[in-house]
């Protein structure tokens, strides 16, 4: 073994040495330094950062904001109704040294996996909780109230998350809906709804269609009626007015209108073969006929 | 997320696979030693070959070779420098397409955003990530994709109804820096609080507006919501729209929700109906009613005219029989009684000569009379 070799060596184990005691911190990461178990360095700015090689280890925690789904679970509001809930959170690891090593403290070894758990049952007991709570409604949670109620979650679950050095940054409820079995029931209501206002629709269609046919057929009949009484009064001025023109021109000679129009009706009535005349050839119209008027008046 | 850049250390050329392991952020790593160590023995065998092709030119290491491995002259060194050098280029130039940016980290921490084009990330100090921004992304919601229950998009409104929301949500990234520091699950989280968002605006809304007069509001206002939300996480996300492509009553009631439409549609025919026929019958009695009228016109034209032509007729004739009285009116008898005598049946009986005052009973039945009276007449 040689000079060189033996060089080589220091410079392998120089160059791990050097690598092993410094370490990179990344701008989304925390990073805790341990020593057999203690901490001794906690890291929250990015940067390059340095340890004693081998004796001391690096522990990196995701600084970023986290997200977490709370498993959908039934409340039950003040008035009794039954509502399936479920939220989501997010949240970061917190920004402060206290708060990373107080993480730490609180988690241990499991990392962010018992962080999670940890706030699930955090987020599930404080929703039961502010949702239950004296005077939530479930008409508050379906309600512009919404906002509220979800901004008071999130501080209590904050409050509550402190102590495992968690900053509860959002809670928002995702759904808020009827469980499977009122489901149903809600269906049929928005059913009968519906057809309640069909019916009403086609009810106050056939009720307008009645009334529009119904004042149709009186303005009919007043109509007609106008006009037959319109058409009486003509006809009554006809009549009158052919009294009047009677009166006027047979008034002129009341005898000789009785002998005229005598004369006229029977030319009028007995007419063509309609009827058979019994007469005697001693009216005035026959007084020539048996020859009693050959002489004249003058010879006798 | 992109993995172009690798871990903190540099995934270069060698070690991708390695580099992927080392991302941070997986949950529950704790203990990370023995890797680590692993990997700097490796990286550092690696540098140091670097280092080595580096110095090869001027160092002394041209007599030490003769232990291990071929002799290294200094052609070999210098033909290892150039791939070393090469290799490093290769892991420090990159391109970042026009969709994207990168953000490039100085040992860990944020230095710079790279534009568009050819950039330079010096391996190992600076490590970059890409990040595509300006490239819209879409999350498609409530279309029975998601897990939990209720998830079909189905929502319950402020009134108890529930209603079947579909919508998309475009979004791309404004800030990467901020994207890529300040979540873990971009995609995720969008869609996440796009579905908060929508059921909480559908929870403070009634059934009927949502279903048309509201839907471009809720979509913007949904939209508002989302991006206030985001900002708040200083996401870097930037909500290009929301696309509501359904807010439909859901599919068991839809039934009964077309039915009201039909129920409308119905309403109105019955009104056109009884329109129609109002039309109809009044159209008819005012034509009855100018029938009627005319007709009454008609009767009074006639019945005046009559009786003025019948009158005047009268007053002419008077004229004439007030001239000469007897003659006139003896004429008129005669010339009556001509006229009516020669048309009708007639018989004509002289009581004075045929019978002795019985009158026509003898004669009984008259109609008998007819055939034989010319027999008779010639009595």
């Amino acid at each position: 073994m040689g000079r060189g070799t033996i060089g080589l060596i220091v410079l392998v184990v120089a160059v791990v040495g050097v690598l092993s005691s410094i370490f990179i911190t990344d701008e989304r990461e925390k990073v805790l330094v341990l020593q057999f178990g203690q901490i001794k360095q906690v890291k929250t700015e990015p940067g390059l950062g340095f340890k004693i090689p081998f004796i001391q280890e690096v522990v990196r925690y995701d600084g970023r904001i986290l997200s977490l789904d709370t498993a959908a679970i039934e409340i039950t509001p003040s008035d009794d109704r039954r509502l399936v809930v479920d939220a989501f959170a997010r949240y970061r690891i917190g920004d402060t040294e206290e708060k990373i090593i107080q993480f730490r403290q609180a988690v241990g070894p499991g990392g962010l996996r018992v962080a999670e758990d940890r706030l699930a049952s955090i987020l599930i007991d404080e929703i039961r909780g502010v949702l239950g709570s004296e005077g939530v409604t479930s008409n508050t949670i379906l309600s512009a109230e919404r906002g509220i109620l979800m901004n008071r979650i999130r501080a209590r679950a904050d409050e509550e998350a402190a102590s495992l050095g968690l900053d509860v940054v959002d809670v928002r409820l995702k759904q808020t809906n009827l469980p499977e079995q009122n489901l149903a029931a809600t269906f049929d209501r928005m059913r009968a709804e519906r057809e309640r206002e069909a019916t009403d629709e086609r009810a106050r269609g056939e009720e307008a269609a009645q009334r529009v046919r119904a004042q149709a057929d009186r303005t009919v009949v007043e109509l007609v009626s106008d006009a037959n009484r319109e058409a009486e009064i003509v006809r009554g001025e006809a009549d009158a007015a052919r009294n009047r023109i009677f009166a006027e021109a047979y008034g002129a000679d009341e005898d000789f209108f009785r002998f005229y129009r005598s004369l006229a009706a029977y030319e009028r009535s007995l007419r063509g073969t309609n009827s058979t005349l019994v007469i005697t050839p001693d009216s005035e119209f026959f007084e020539f006929l048996d020859g009693a008027g050959l002489s004249s008046p003058a010879a006798n | 997320m992109a993995n172009n850049g690798g871990g903190p250390w540099g995934g270069g050329g060698g070690n991708r696979g390695n580099g992927d392991d080392r991302r941070p952020g997986r949950p529950g790593q704790d203990g990370p030693q023995i890797p680590e160590i692993d990997e700097i023995m490796k990286k550092g065998q690696e540098q140091l070959k670097v280092l080595m092709g580096g110095r090869g030119g001027r160092g002394p290491n041209g007599a030490d070779g003769g232990g291990e491995g071929p002799k290294l002259t200094r052609g070999t060194l210098g033909i290892g420098a150039l791939i070393a050098l090469a290799l490093w280029a290769f892991n420090s130039f990159y391109t970042v397409r026009p969709e994207e940016q990168s953000v490039e980290l100085f040992l860990g921490e944020f230095s710079s955003i790279g534009n568009p084009g050819l950039n330079f990330a010096p391996w190992p100090v600076v490590t970059y990530e890409v990040i595509p921004v300006t490239r819209e992304q879409s999350e498609d919601i409530g279309l029975g994709r998601t897990g939990s229950s209720g998830g079909d998009g189905l929502m319950l409104t402020t009134d108890e109804n529930i209603v079947d929301i579909d919508f998309q949500v475009v979004w791309n990234i404004t800030n990467a820096a901020d994207f890529l520091f300040n979540l873990r699950d971009g995609p995720e989280t969008v869609r996440a609080v796009s579905e908060s968002a929508m059921r909480e605006i559908v929870a403070g809304s009634s059934l009927a507006p949502l279903l048309n007069r509201d839907r471009a509001l809720v979509a913007q206002r949904a939209e508002e919501l989302i991006q206030l939300t985001l900002d708040s996480y200083q996401s870097g996300i930037n909500i290009v729209r929301v696309n509501l492509n359904k807010a439909d009553p859901p599919r068991e009631v839809i039934d009964a929700f077309r039915d009201v439409q039909a129920a409308e549609q119905e309403r109105d025919r019955l009104e056109r109906q009884a329109d129609a026929y109002a039309n109809r019958v009044l159209a008819g009695a005012r034509g009855e009613s100018a029938q009627v009228l005319e007709q009454a016109e008609s009767y009074r034209a006639r019945v005046v005219n009559e009786a003025e032509g019948e009158a005047s007729r009268f007053s002419a004739v008077l004229n004439e029989y007030q001239a000469a009285p007897e003659v006139t009116r003896r004429r008129l008898y005669i010339e009556t009684l001509e006229k009516v005598l020669g048309d009708v049946d007639k018989i004509i009986l002289d009581e004075g000569a045929g019978g002795s005052g019985q009158g026509v009973v003898p004669y009984l039945p008259l109609n008998e009379l007819r055939r034989t009276a010319p027999a008779t007449g010639g009595n």
